[in-house]
């Protein structure tokens, strides 16, 4: 089923299309670049100063806390005590979004440093089971939650879309095709669907 | 072994990385018995069995430093707190 992979150089970011048994459909994978990344660090006393000017700014409830939060096309994940992943959902200048921010965080550029991976579909609990150690049920991880973790060795952010049973993950960039190759063999069984989102 | 990140929550003790003792107190440098006092900060533990306070880091999450109240002898964890501002 994942024969496919014995044959691609390690190197090699495994092939658009549907792994495993024919005419079974049962996750699928979107690997995307993000539009605009960022992290945002409070600077030191600063968490309160800045949680008011995300607020105010952005209409961003910025929570301090393993979690998304979203408002108008802008995500943060909290990774840290005072630190978040800013993800824009469009193109556009994302630094100049954040100016108002940047008396009370330190803001870096991180657009190239990470791919975004998309999983959904009925299987999708199934397949992370084999890689993720955090209970992915809904009572214990439910829409909005977040979590930096390490997936077959390669560190990761991921959190629940609000709503659905749909996970998105950031994954260094130079990871990317180890992390693919983690899909593949963990997905095939269900049915896994790979797919480049342009 | 789950080790309760105060940030993260309970965690895999393989995403952290072990530093041990979090009792010790780095001694005064210019202090007349520096040399010894150095000694025994870097060089000498006590390896209880029982209760024991530990640092450990949480390189594959929250990459902060937690202070862990470990029991050595049965792995089960009183509490942990963040380095920071731990006390
Ligand atoms: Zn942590």
């Amino acid at each position: 089923m994942t024969a496919a992979l014995d044959i691609l150089p390690v190197t090699q970011m495994p092939a658009d299309g549907p792994y495993g048994p024919a005419g079974t459909h049962g996750v699928t994978a979107r690997l995307f670049d993000p539009p605009a990344l960022a992290t945002l660090a409070a600077r030191r006393g600063g968490g309160i100063a800045l949680a008011a000017a995300a607020r105010v700014e952005l209409g961003l409830d910025l929570a301090d806390a393993p979690r998304l939060s979203r408002a108008d096309g802008l995500s943060a994940i909290g990774t840290a005590p005072g630190r978040w992943l800013l993800l824009a959902g469009t193109e556009g200048d994302l630094a100049a979004r954040l100016a108002p921010l940047a008396p009370h965080a330190a803001i870096t550029e991180q657009t190239d440093a990470y791919v975004g991976v998309e999983i959904d579909g009925p299987h999708a609990r199934d397949l992370l089971a084999k890689g993720v150690s955090l209970d992915l049920d809904p009572a214990a991880f439910p829409p909005g939650a977040a979590a930096t973790t390490n997936v077959a060795h390669v560190n990761v952010s991921f959190w629940r879309e609000p709503g659905e049973d749909r996970f998105v993950f950031l994954v260094a960039r130079s990871y990317r095709v180890a992390f693919a190759r983690f899909l593949v063999a963990s997905g095939a069984e269900y049915g896994l669907e790979l797919v480049h989102r342009g | 072994m789950r080790i309760p990140c105060p940030y993260c929550g309970a965690r895999d003790a393989s995403e952290f990385a072990y530093l041990g003792d979090a009792t010790l107190t780095r001694p005064d440098p210019a202090a007349p018995d520096a040399a010894d006092a150095f000694h025994a900060y870097v060089y000498l533990r006590d390896n209880p069995a029982g209760a024991h306070s530990e640092w450990w880091y949480h390189a594959g999450g929250c990459r902060r430093w937690v202070k862990v109240a470990r029991d050595t002898t049965t792995h089960a964890i009183a509490g942990a707190e963040l380095a920071e501002g731990a006390r």
